[in-house]
């Protein structure tokens, strides 16, 4: 079942040149944790609140649980549309203990049953014995946890996350993201999660929507993004690739490394480039190699190497932590990538 | 050059202003700005004679005079406030943290009163002093005279400098450590580094300190009155209450008016630049500077500071209220005059101060947040216009009220209720700027957050924004309370008569030369203002 259809949604703030989110359409099914990516500025957060209705759409249609929120003519007030949200900066109620903030959604409701809701979730998050707590008593991860019991307590239709995790530490993020995501599985939630951060958006989504100044660029499931990116801005932002020029031929593509056995759908001599990971590259020790090795990056388990070719393009090239090799060495590359790869013309 | 301060405003546009928030902040910004506009049309529609009588006579001299006095002033407290910040926060100097608490304290010092002490203590005849060494030496020594331009320069200092010393004593101490590092680090002595980066570091703030300094110094009456200096307030106090020339009054409100408006515009500009820095995590403290041989004249000097603004002036109203209390019959007159006594002045002090505050409070609400949260054009001109008050002198707000109530209000007219609105038009500001800077370090999430959990925008500001910019209020509503407490000259010309608050008693008593009976009223209102203010102090790190 359809949970939030959004269709067309464009949104200019007086003042500036180019839309915030400029055309936008997409829609979620139940139980689906939708994230959405992109650099900053690329209009996900106005996205969110646009469907949160802490701004109000220019043109285009937003409908929640079939029943429509936001349009030119429509406009649901916040608080009349029953989603759940997780603030950047957590936006606990400061005064207010940890018991009243999770309660602060419950409405009409008797108060034994706020004390057993309330403690249902604080229990979920771990945090029932900080019931009393004030926010500024708690750390970063346990007021991450606060305010996400306080977004799912009301049973919320949609709960909307922005950039939940940027406060913490690296080093808690992992830990709270792996949490966070258990409980919201668990809980079947609807949600929609932003973040700039490609990895926590493939570890978090189970669908991504990459967004470049406010145009929707590509959605789809991880693998899809990543490994059919559909624009060269998507292949550029989600896997740090190298972008290989070469031309087509009748039995594949002609590139500074050698041919690429991949037939496209172009006209011969068509000038292309294919996107192309480090994990796709490999080389070979060669006096009269086509390449040179010019920095080596360690990273514990392989060794990332930057190539130059002869035809000047530099690439990235990954090989085992125990093959270590001087820079200045000249060597063979070649694509040992036995998956098909993304060509842009 | 980047100045630390995090400035939490959150700009975020919204698509939909509120059209009962604009109205009700239109509707402030009105109430404040009517008495103004009131004073200029008045001043443009008087006589011709009146302008050309005063062009002639006097507006050149009393021009003269108040720039003066301006100008002076202003040096004086920029001078002793960054010299005592400095001391105080930057240096090894002994018993500093008494110091610091002893250096704001003048602020509960009404101008006025620490000017009658210093008067009966210095006066060229009869004075406590030249009298002493009369007996002394068995002839007339010199000693100088606090009455004319040097006196009123000299005691005003030592009334204003609080307001830059507190302000750069803040600033000293939050300015990030690394930045003087970084002088020392490129070749600059450490005094090298206070002249090239420290103070110029500070200059937003020690500006703002100057601009405060000014507009009080123009509006001030009681001290300028009392030390025969005259200036624009003084005069148009003169032509309102004795000679009853309301025109040339109006002519020299409205010069007066456009001279404080000029000043009150640079400091509006500054103002976003000026607020105290904020510590930030990083923070550690800059290291002290050892004073060495220069120790003891440095404790010197402080302690003659405090000693001519704080010890002497409270020292000697002690020790006339205590004379007062031993003298029966001071104590009759105190207690008795006429149907009245101490405490009919007390209670009417208090009720018409607190009335202001929350009034003034109130009224700051909608524009502050208006100004916060719709950040556009017309927010920031009606909170602009809010602040007017700072620009009109206690005595301009007279004269217009006057003016403005017998022709459109004249139920109003000589009741108490019209020394209340003087009050809250001319401190309608710090309530203002104290709003402002509350909801600014509220992040808006918080309110998106209560929106989002099915809360109306009313129910918002009851259940969330209130309740946590509860101590800016009060703050802003004690500054106010304080502020009204002191106020002369408006309260003179306004009241009704037999209407007597605590600062028209000290005033008229020490007119009539009754000093000890003046002095437990004086001591009294040192005590009250005191209060709210150290309160104030105890929310600044530097008092912790």
């Amino acid at each position: 079942m359809t949970k939030l259809l959004v269709q067309n949604l464009v949104k200019q703030f007086p003042g500036t040149q180019h839309s915030a989110v400029n055309d936008v359409s997409f829609e979620l099914s139940d139980n689906e944790i939708l994230a959405l990516v992109g650099p900053s500025g690329c209009g996900k957060t106005t996205t969110l609140r646009l469907i949160a209705g802490l701004e109000r759409p220019d043109s285009g249609s937003i409908w929640l649980n079939q029943s429509l929120v936001a349009s030119e003519a429509v406009f649901i007030p916040p608080e009349k549309r029953g989603v759940g949200m997780v603030f950047q900066d957590h936006a606990l109620f400061p005064h207010l203990t940890v018991f009243d903030n999770v309660a602060f959604g419950l409405r009409h409701k008797t108060q034994a049953e706020v004390r057993t809701a309330v403690g249902e979730m604080l229990h979920m998050v771990g945090l029932l014995s900080h019931s009393k707590r004030y926010p500024h008593e708690l750390s970063g991860g346990e007021r991450q946890r606060v305010a996400l019991a306080r977004a799912l307590a009301p049973k919320p239709v949609l709960v909307l996350m922005d950039e939940p995790f940027s406060s913490l530490d690296a080093d808690l993020r992992a830990g709270v993201r792996e949490h966070v995501r258990g409980i919201l599985k668990s809980m079947q939630a609807t949600v929609i999660f932003v973040t700039h951060d490609q990895e926590e958006a493939l570890y978090m989504g189970d669908r991504l929507a990459v967004l470049q100044k406010g145009k929707l660029e590509q959605i789809g499931s991880p693998e899809e993004i990543f490994h059919e990116s559909n624009t060269r801005f998507v292949a550029e932002f989600m896997g740090d690739s190298d972008f290989l020029k070469g031309t087509v031929k009748r039995d594949g593509i002609q590139t500074a490394i050698g041919l690429i056995p991949q037939i496209v759908d172009l006209p011969a001599s068509t000038s292309v480039e294919v996107a192309i990971r480090a994990d796709d590259i490999d080389f070979h020790v060669d006096g009269s190699g086509n390449a040179l090795i010019i920095d080596r990056f360690f990273r514990g388990a392989f060794n990332l190497y930057r190539l130059r070719l002869d035809t000047g393009q530099v690439i990235h090239a990954i090989n085992p932590h125990t093959n270590i090799l001087p820079v200045g060495t000249r060597v063979h590359a070649f694509v040992s990538a036995e998956h098909s790869l993304t060509v842009f013309s | 050059m980047e100045i630390t301060h995090t400035n939490i405003t959150y700009q975020k546009l919204r698509s939909k202003i509120s059209p009962r928030l604009a109205l009700a902040a239109g509707l402030v910004a009105l109430f404040v700005a009517v008495p103004l506009i009131y004073i200029f049309v008045r001043a443009i529609t008087a006589e011709p004679e009146a302008w050309t009588r005063l062009f002639q006579e006097r507006i050149w001299k009393l021009f003269a005079n108040t720039l003066g006095l301006v100008l002076a002033v202003t040096a004086g407290a920029m001078l002793t406030g960054v010299t005592m910040a400095f001391l105080t926060e930057r240096t090894d100097l002994p018993g500093k943290k008494i110091f610091r608490w002893m250096l704001a304290m003048p602020l509960a010092i009404p101008a006025y009163i620490g000017g009658i002490v210093h008067l009966a203590l210095l006066r060229p005849r009869g004075g406590v002093i030249p009298k002493l060494l009369e007996d002394i030496f068995g002839q007339p020594v010199f000693t100088p005279s606090p009455l004319g331009f040097g006196g009123a320069a000299f005691i005003l200092t030592l009334f204003m400098f609080p307001y830059v010393y507190l302000l750069s004593g803040a600033a000293f101490r939050t300015l990030h450590a690394s930045l003087e590092e970084a002088s020392r680090v490129f070749g600059r002595t450490p005094l090298q580094t206070l002249f090239q980066v420290t103070l110029p570091a500070l200059r937003p703030g020690l500006t703002a300190g100057a601009l405060l300094v000014a507009l009080d110094i123009l509006a001030e009456y009681g001290t300028v009155a009392l030390l025969r200096y005259e200036t624009f307030s003084s005069a148009i106090f003169v032509q309102l209450s004795g000679r009853y020339d309301r025109s040339a009054a109006s002519v020299l409100s409205g010069i007066l008016v456009i001279l404080a408006i000029g000043i009150l515009w640079s400091e509006l500009r500054l103002q976003g630049r000026a607020r105290f820095t904020q510590m930030e995590s990083n923070w550690r403290p800059a290291p002290l500077m050892m004073l060495g041989k220069w120790r003891i004249p440095a404790f010197l000097l402080v302690l003659g500071v405090v000693s001519a603004s704080l010890l002497l002036p409270v020292g000697v109203l002690l020790v006339w209220s205590v004379q007062a209390f031993l003298d029966p019959e001071t104590m009759a007159m105190l207690f008795h005059t006429g149907s009245q006594g101490f405490g009919t002045y007390v209670w009417n002090s208090l009720w018409s101060s607190s009335m202001a505050a929350v009034i003034a409070v109130m009224l700051s609400l909608p524009v502050g947040l208006f100004a916060v949260r719709y950040p556009n054009r017309l927010s920031k001109f009606l909170s602009r216009l809010s602040q007017v008050g700072y620009a009109i002198p206690g005595v301009v707000i007279a004269l217009s009220l006057v003016l403005l109530v017998n022709r459109f209000l004249p139920f109003l007219y000589a009741t108490p209720f019209i020394v209340v609105i003087a009050y809250v038009l001319r401190h309608m500001p710090q309530a203002v700027r104290a709003s402002e800077s509350a909801l600014n370090q509220l992040s808006p999430s918080l309110e998106e957050a209560s929106r989002v959990m099915g809360r109306t925008s009313l129910q918002t500001l009851f259940q969330v924004i209130l309740p946590l910019i509860l101590p800016g209020l009060l703050a802003g509503g004690s500054l106010v309370f304080l502020t009204s407490l002191k106020e002369l000259p408006a309260t003179l010309l306004l009241r009704p008569a037999g209407f007597d608050t605590l600062a028209v008693r000290v005033w008229v008593w020490a007119g009539e030369g009754f000093y000890f009976q003046a002095a437990p009223a004086a001591l009294l209102l040192v005590l009250v203002s005191a209060l709210p203010l150290s309160f104030l102090l105890r929310r600044e790190q530097i008092f912790k």
